[in-house]
């Protein structure tokens, strides 16, 4: 008897705790789902950077009611050195409709301004990593229980404390636990984004999207700047051919053949049959006024074929209507 | 006289020449934006609903901006950006939240999580 009770309550006890046991291991995995990146964190500092640091010379613009998209942006483009204000933003950015700002003219506004806009990953280890290498990171969150989206700009952090130092709304220096701030940057799927001018590189900048980001700058249609960001990209990944299009057509944008010329060449090296680097040399040395040389070139382009042929054919086109000419 | 004309002129060309903007379609060259987005060209060419920049910038102008600006905003998004801000404008987050009710949120979630770390 007192035995099989022994057991019954040495039983019961074991069930407890195993029910005690399940119930902690639920609720710690309850938290790291719902805050996966702060769980990652706490396991320790991401590579690359500090443990304690703070942008203190990035500026502060309050915000005017619902314009926290144009102080966010010109936080950050102020601390890249652009000369901006809030105001001048508005009519860049702002939706009165909406009563915000969009994400991709939040992205396309930096640009305007010369600076290169680039969307980070969806990753707080590189939110980190960006401030730690002295860049404010404009994040996207959500504090509201329905449309309550919010710019802010990161500007520091202390890991030891586990909080995040921003700039927001008429917050000159807002504290947040790194697990509010999850809570609320992941409900636009931890959107952040940086700009900068175009000799750095972001710290998590991966190659390929860089690179989009660059091509992106173009349309922006400041010249200059796409030529010192392709150069920069190219210190980095000097085996890219695409980047080294870019430089190209920057530079013969720029009225600078010779220089156009030289990448492209150096281009061939690396890429002998790419169709694009072919059709551009071509063109940049009929500009030159070297026809029959680009003629060979583009005879090249042309047996190739490919989506660009179109394109091909109407540069060889020009080029043999130029030697005829000369020859008249 | 007519040299001092001339020189007028002169001035305003160089300033009008300033003033213009690069303009990156070459003739004759590729564009880099074509070869980053080529792949993304040949799907986009069988897709239905492809948006054109003036629907999308009119489409802004029905959230209220006049027609210069938003042509102009329209201007500087990349053909990709074009497709997604047409698919997506009136679903998007637009960042507006005023700061007040900001911090409110922010308090109560605090407090909560304070109630709740005590409590385990």
């Amino acid at each position: 008897m007192i035995s099989v009770r022994g057991r019954k309550a040495r039983s019961s006890a074991r069930v407890a705790a195993g029910v005690f046991i399940l119930a902690c291991a639920a609720l710690v995995s309850g938290c790291a789902s719902l805050l996966p990146q702060t769980a990652a964190l706490s396991e320790g500092l991401p590579g690359g950077a500090a443990g304690r640091v703070e942008l203190t010379a990035v500026p502060f613009f309050p915000q005017s009611e619902y314009q926290c998209g144009p102080a966010a942006l010109a936080t950050a483009l102020a601390a890249a050195g652009v000369k901006v204000t809030p105001e001048d933003l508005v009519p860049e950015v702002y939706l009165p409709e909406r009563k915000g700002s969009l994400q991709i003219e939040m992205l396309a506004a930096a640009r305007r301004h010369g600076l290169v806009s680039y969307q980070l990953a969806p990753s707080f280890a590189d939110l980190l990593r960006e401030i730690s290498a002295g860049t404010p990171v404009i994040v996207l969150q959500n504090l509201g229980l329905f449309d309550g989206w919010h710019y802010a700009v990161a500007i520091g952090y202390n890991y030891e404390r586990g909080g995040l130092i921003l700039r927001s709304g008429t917050n000159e220096r807002q504290i947040l636990p790194f697990a509010i701030h999850e809570l609320a940057w992941k409900r636009s799927g931890y959107w952040a984004m940086v700009a900068v001018p175009p000799d750095r590189i972001p710290a998590s900048a991966e190659e390929s999207r860089w690179l989009a980001s660059i091509a992106a700058l173009e349309r922006a249609g400041d010249a200059k700047s796409v030529r010192i960001a392709y150069s920069t990209f190219l210190e980095r990944w000097p085996g890219n051919v695409t980047a080294a299009i870019g430089l190209a057509n920057a530079h013969h944008a720029l009225g600078e053949l010779d220089a156009a010329e030289s990448v492209l060449r150096e281009a061939t090296r690396r890429e002998p049959e790419s169709v694009i680097v072919l059709n551009n040399l071509a063109q940049t040395l009929s500009d030159l006024g070297r026809n029959q040389e680009a003629l060979v070139v583009i005879e090249r382009a042309a047996a190739a074929g490919g989506p660009f042929a179109e394109a091909v054919q109407q540069t060889r086109q020009t080029i043999l209507e130029k030697i005829s000419e000369k020859a008249r | 006289m007519k040299s001092v004309w001339a020189g007028t002129i002169c001035r305003l060309l160089v300033v009008l020449m300033v003033w213009t903007p690069y303009q990156f379609a070459q003739a004759g060259m590729i564009g880099t934006d074509q070869v980053v987005s080529a792949a993304s060209q040949a799907d986009r060419a069988t897709l239905l609903n492809f948006f054109s920049r003036s629907d999308v910038a009119s489409r802004l102008q029905t959230l209220g901006i006049d027609s210069a600006s938003a042509k102009d905003r329209v201007a500087t998004l990349t053909d990709q950006e074009v497709q997604s801000l047409a698919a997506q404008i009136s679903s998007m987050p637009a960042g507006a939240d005023s700061a007040l009710g900001a911090i409110l949120i922010i308090a109560l979630l605090a407090v909560a999580v304070w109630y709740f770390w005590t409590r385990m």
